[in-house]
């Protein structure tokens, strides 16, 4: 493939910002990123995470004692032409008057690069983002998946150690935005190179990320494969980020978790639990209210296609949302009894 | 890294000339031309203000009409001619503009080096200012990347020129500007318009300069009550070359003249 064969590893060790204002963005930070790795920084506005990926671009600078290192080589001095990344951000940051051949070939003109060579890299480029047929258009004949496109070739062209991306589908429509991640997934584990990528949404994160951090306020609140983050949340905030999450108050007595609706079963349940939290698709039918953990009447069903979605109110203004394929449509105002699995249950 | 510098385009509507005299059109088409035939080309094309002469949409229509054959990436800053919100509207694809506010901007990527844009411009009026607000904006921003050789793109010059009547349309807060950069050593260049001829003075300990316009020149007259006039001096433009730990700045001189001749003869020795 056309990538520099060694993939690059990064670590940033003790990585904190402060700006002059005095203002903490970045609370002392530990991350190590594989070569080849693709890690995505998830998390809302605020939360740290462009802050971090500018410090492994070298556009931000950490606090004094930071320290940012490339395959074990201490890079924290230098500045991002110095480092040879490639970035893509979420305004295409293309040139409107040049057209997509010359946009892709820009970071190699810039290098000197000898013609001949350009020609043929940004010609492999093209094809690798099957955008050959682009290749004499301007950009502002381009639709936005077409300049994102444009953005990924451009970047990969100068033959980058790493990929740096923040918030590429951001200001596309949702449909070309799930259309391209999915490119983009297939092409970061094709070349191989490691990336690192900074959104809010967290099903793109699920999507792309070989592991996922989520940030809040500055701090890492977890890091792990998809799988981890989605299946044990380390924390409350965690698992309110990512996915639907139901939260009922309640308390553990005798093995079992009361509240609002009915006790569920829980012989491991700690007793300090007050809340529990539970996702939509644990939550199952019972055969009949006799046999439910939790009772309730149906309030609203949404038809989403692949399955449904059921708010069934369990009283003291409580609902339980459950989701999946529903074997018979259910009608508000339907009685229903509700059956949840004690290892599907979390408290923090 | 090879930066273009342009200034003071002044363009009008189509068939219009500046003060009745200036074919500010032609003389910018004439210059694209130029810019086109440079080897090597310009890794980036600056123009620092006065992009048109009186702020209208349709004059930024024609003047992005003429800068059509360029091939390198454009970046402009607004001079005490434009108007914010139709310089805005006109260059609504340059990403790095922000929004809404002044008009002042970081370029972090594609360039080995960092470019800062800031916004002198008052409207309605012939001189500049930085006012708290844009000064600060700039400490703020040199302040966030010390590592990066950065060059300031402003219309207006953060010093006195001598030429007085254009001293009058001078830059408030200067004295200031020049105390924010002396704190930030990685600014290599200030580049600025507005004078409509080639003057470079230090600023903070910095190099800033001024670059000739690409139609009329302001004529050289250092007397404190020198009248506002122009002549058609021959017309330029500022390459500034990156070598890797500094800037060279070059003059160019726009029109045909007489060479290049020759030096030395074929057979190597110095003609005589």
């Amino acid at each position: 493939m056309t990538q520099a064969p060694a993939s690059l590893s990064i670590t940033l060790q003790a990585c904190a910002k402060t700006f002059d204002d005095g203002t903490r963005v970045l609370e002392p930070l530990d991350l190590s990123i594989a070569a080849g790795e693709t890690l995505v920084l998830l998390g809302p506005s605020g939360c740290g995470k462009t802050t971090t990926l500018r410090i492994v671009a070298g556009l931000e600078r950490p606090d004094a004692g930071g320290r940012v290192l490339f395959d074990g080589d201490d890079v924290t001095a230098l500045d991002i032409a110095q480092r040879n990344v490639g970035m893509v951000f979420q305004s295409y940051a293309l040139f409107p008057n040049m057209s997509v051949a010359e946009n892709v070939g820009y970071g190699l003109r810039v290098r000197r690069t000898p013609a001949a060579e350009r020609t043929a890299r940004v010609r492999e480029m093209l094809a690798m983002m099957r955008i050959e047929a682009l290749a004499d258009r301007k950009v502002d004949q381009l639709s936005g998946g077409q300049r994102q496109r444009v953005a990924l070739a451009r970047a990969l062209a100068v033959r980058p150690r790493a990929l740096l991306l923040d918030e590429p589908l951001t200001a596309l429509d949702a449909k070309l935005r799930e259309a391209l991640r999915t490119e983009i997934s297939a092409l970061l584990r094709r070349l191989h190179i490691t990336s690192v990528y900074v959104t809010h949404d967290q099903a793109e994160a699920m999507a792309l990320g070989d592991r996922i951090v989520v940030m809040s306020h500055g701090r890492v609140e977890q890091i792990g494969s998809p799988r981890e983050i989605y299946q044990r949340p380390a924390s409350r905030f965690v698992a309110d980020f990512i996915g639907a999450m139901n939260r009922l108050p309640g308390r553990m007595l005798a093995g079992a978790f009361h509240c609002s609706g009915g006790s569920i079963a829980w012989p491991q349940g700690p007793e300090r639990a007050q809340e529990i939290l539970f996702r939509p698709e644990h939550v199952r039918i019972a055969e009949s209210e006799a046999v439910a953990d939790l009772r309730g009447t149906v309030s609203a069903t949404f038809f989403l296609g692949d399955r449904s979605r059921v708010l069934v109110d369990i009283g003291d203004d409580r609902t339980v949302t459950l989701e999946g394929a529903m074997r018979r449509p259910l009608r508000p105002g339907e009685r229903l009894g509700l059956r949840i699995d004690a290892q599907d249950l979390l408290t923090f | 890294m090879l930066i273009a510098q342009i200034t003071d385009t002044h363009i009008k509507l189509p068939g219009a000339l500046a003060y009745g005299k200036v074919d500010t059109a032609a003389m910018l088409a004439r210059c694209v031309a130029e810019l086109g035939r440079l080897a090597p080309q310009p890794d980036l094309i600056v123009i620092t203000g006065d992009l048109v002469d009186l702020g209208r949409a349709e004059e930024y229509a024609h003047l992005r009409s003429l800068l059509k054959p360029l091939g390198s990436p454009l970046v402009v800053v607004p001079g005490n001619h434009d108007d914010r919100s139709a310089l805005r509207a006109a260059f609504a694809d340059h990403a790095y503009l922000p929004a809404r506010g002044f008009l002042q901007f970081a370029i972090d990527a594609p360039y080995p080096v960092r470019i800062v844009g800031l916004d002198t411009l008052v409207p309605m009026q012939g001189g500049g200012e930085l006012c708290a607000e844009r000064l600060a904006w700039l400490d703020e921003t040199l302040a966030r990347q010390p590592q990066r050789p950065t060059v300031v793109l402003m219309h207006h010059p953060p010093f006195v020129t001598g030429i007085g009547h254009m001293d009058k349309l001078g830059l408030a807060g200067r004295d200031e500007f020049s105390r924010v950069v002396g704190r930030h050593p990685q600014v290599e260049l200030v580049l600025c318009g507005h004078l409509h001829r080639s003057i470079q003075a230090r600023v903070g300990g910095r190099a800033a300069m001024t670059c000739p316009s690409t139609a009329h020149q302001v004529a050289l007259d250092l007397r404190d009550d020198a009248p506002s006039r122009f002549n058609m001096e021959p017309p330029g433009y500022l390459l500034h070359r990156w070598t890797g730990s500094g800037f060279v700045s070059h003059q160019a001189c726009i029109g045909d003249y007489a060479g290049p001749f020759p030096f030395f003869a074929d057979d190597g020795s110095l003609i005589d």
